[in-house]
């Protein structure tokens, strides 16, 4: 019981760092493939065929997940096998209590008085910043072509 | 004892008012909000922020311009009345309220206060943006401690950029980030967000992150005059999100389960941009001053009776 109980403050003092509460989209599916395959390696993952990335994006978003303290690993060749840390209805649970506690304390206003040019700076998926820059460079490109012509 | 009831009364008319002001605009808020979609951004951010704000200052002007009035004036000072227990129990929640949300700003401001103070350290003034007012915003280069371009500051508010923001945005984009900040310190975003620490109430969570939306989109709007600007804009923000966050700004993040949708959706916005053919000053306030006027007059005519009608609400409240 006490076990369990630490467990779950340990999942919720990991709730509170910005970069666990906001998982980007990437991270999130990554995390729902190794909660359903209960283990894998990048290669795995990409050869199950429901994925459609680079192979150095999963090994990075990966790495970033296991940094964040929601994957454990171990050497296995010269690649990593991947562990969930926590299971689903463990990490939701707390999720949800920590969301309840949050929205007590008011919506926005739980932070400090304080702009930022982009909120939460590193919390975006770096496929989600790729994918903004071409269409940006594809924006750019159309800009100089029309001012060519 | 006749103070005391006067003082639990008008915290007891206060807190319920407050209470279903604020769930009624919350719940309104979500009902209308479809009604709002084509009005500027800058526009529908002001009208949040009212909304956000009505609740509180309106249950104060009642409690002080009629709850207050009503029962110096028409309250027997002579009786013996107990203060009672649903006055008691209200005015003790509302004191709790208030005292809640003044520990919560002033504890909010000096957290604000202090993390400026330690990015400020070292830091360098670059510069001053002089404003329409006349007010000078002034520009802090700062070390890579702090986050890459923030205005901090609730009163005399500052803009501070990160050597590494520097070095990383070319200068048009860096020019149009700064506009960017600089219109947040021009709105005075920052002491609007700890008014809504001081006023906290759980409903008006949506209501927030709207305004933070709109609130951001406004700046981009302001910071930007053209499609090239918009898309320097675009680029600053994609290149400061890869530069990653300072090690002291993680504990400062807004909201728990934040999607990557507000970057998204600004960044597309950019990139969609065009010359806006609605005039950036809401003329739409304007509309609204002939119904204040005649709300005042009617209200200054009518007061005696009002006060009447708020005695035998707050005798009711008594009993």
């Amino acid at each position: 019981m006490l076990d369990g109980t630490l467990r779950m403050k340990r999942i919720l003092n990991l709730l509170r760092r910005p970069s666990i509460a906001q998982l980007g989209p990437l991270e999130q599916q990554l995390l729902a493939a190794l909660w359903a395959r209960g283990s894998s390696t990048v290669r795995e993952m990409l050869d199950a065929g429901n994925l459609k990335l680079a192979y150095t994006t999963v090994m990075t978003t990966l790495d970033r997940l296991y940094k964040k303290e929601l994957l454990n690993r171990v050497a296995e060749g010269r690649a990593f096998r991947y562990f969930p840390r926590y299971t689903q209805e463990e990490l939701e649970k707390a999720a949800v209590g920590e969301t309840i506690r949050q929205l007590l304390g008011s919506g926005v206003s739980a932070g400090l008085p304080l702009s930022y040019l982009v909120e939460a700076v590193s919390q975006h998926d770096a496929g989600l910043l790729d994918d903004l820059q071409r269409l940006l460079d594809e924006k750019r490109r159309e800009l100089k072509s029309g001012e060519k012509a | 004892m006749f103070a005391a009831r006067c003082v639990g009364v008008s915290l007891a008319v206060f807190v319920l008012l407050y209470v279903s002001l604020s769930l009624t605009v919350s719940w309104g808020w979500k009902l209308a909000r479809r009604m709002f979609r084509r009005r500027s951004a800058r526009g529908l951010a002001d009208l949040l922020f009212i909304l956000r704000i009505l609740p509180f200052a309106l249950s104060s002007v009642v409690t002080l311009a009629f709850t207050l009035p009503s029962f110096l004036l028409l309250e027997p000072r002579s009786t013996d009345e107990a203060i009672g227990t649903a006055p008691l129990a209200l005015g003790l929640c509302c004191l709790s309220l208030l005292a809640a949300g003044i520990t919560r700003a002033a504890m909010t401001q000096r957290r604000a206060s202090q993390a400026m103070m330690k990015w400020l350290d070292g830091s360098m003034l670059m510069e001053s943006q002089i404003l329409e007012s006349g007010e000078a915003v002034p520009i802090f280069r700062t070390g890579n401690n702090a986050p890459s371009l923030t205005v901090a500051g609730v009163c005399a508010p500052k803009v501070l950029v990160s050597e590494a923001a520097i070095a990383t945005l070319s200068p048009p984009e860096l020019r149009t980030a700064l506009r960017h900040e600089v219109a947040h310190a021009l709105h005075y975003d920052n002491l609007k967000k700890l008014v809504f620490r001081f006023s906290a109430f759980p409903a008006m969570a949506d209501l927030e992150r709207a305004w933070s939306e709109q609130t951001e989109m406004a700046a981009d709007d302001a910071a930007v005059s053209s499609f090239p600007d918009a898309l320097d804009l675009a680029a600053a923000l994609i290149k400061v999100s890869r530069l990653g966050p300072a090690e002291s700004s993680s504990e400062l993040s807004m909201a728990l389960l934040h999607s990557s949708t507000a970057l998204r959706t600004r960044v597309q916005r950019l990139v969609r941009w065009e010359k806006r053919q609605t005039p950036q000053t809401p003329r739409g306030w304007w509309y609204a001053l002939p119904l204040v006027v005649a709300g005042t007059i009617g209200m200054v005519m009518t007061y005696g009776s009002v006060l009447t009608q708020m005695h035998v609400v707050t005798e009711w409240l008594v009993r």
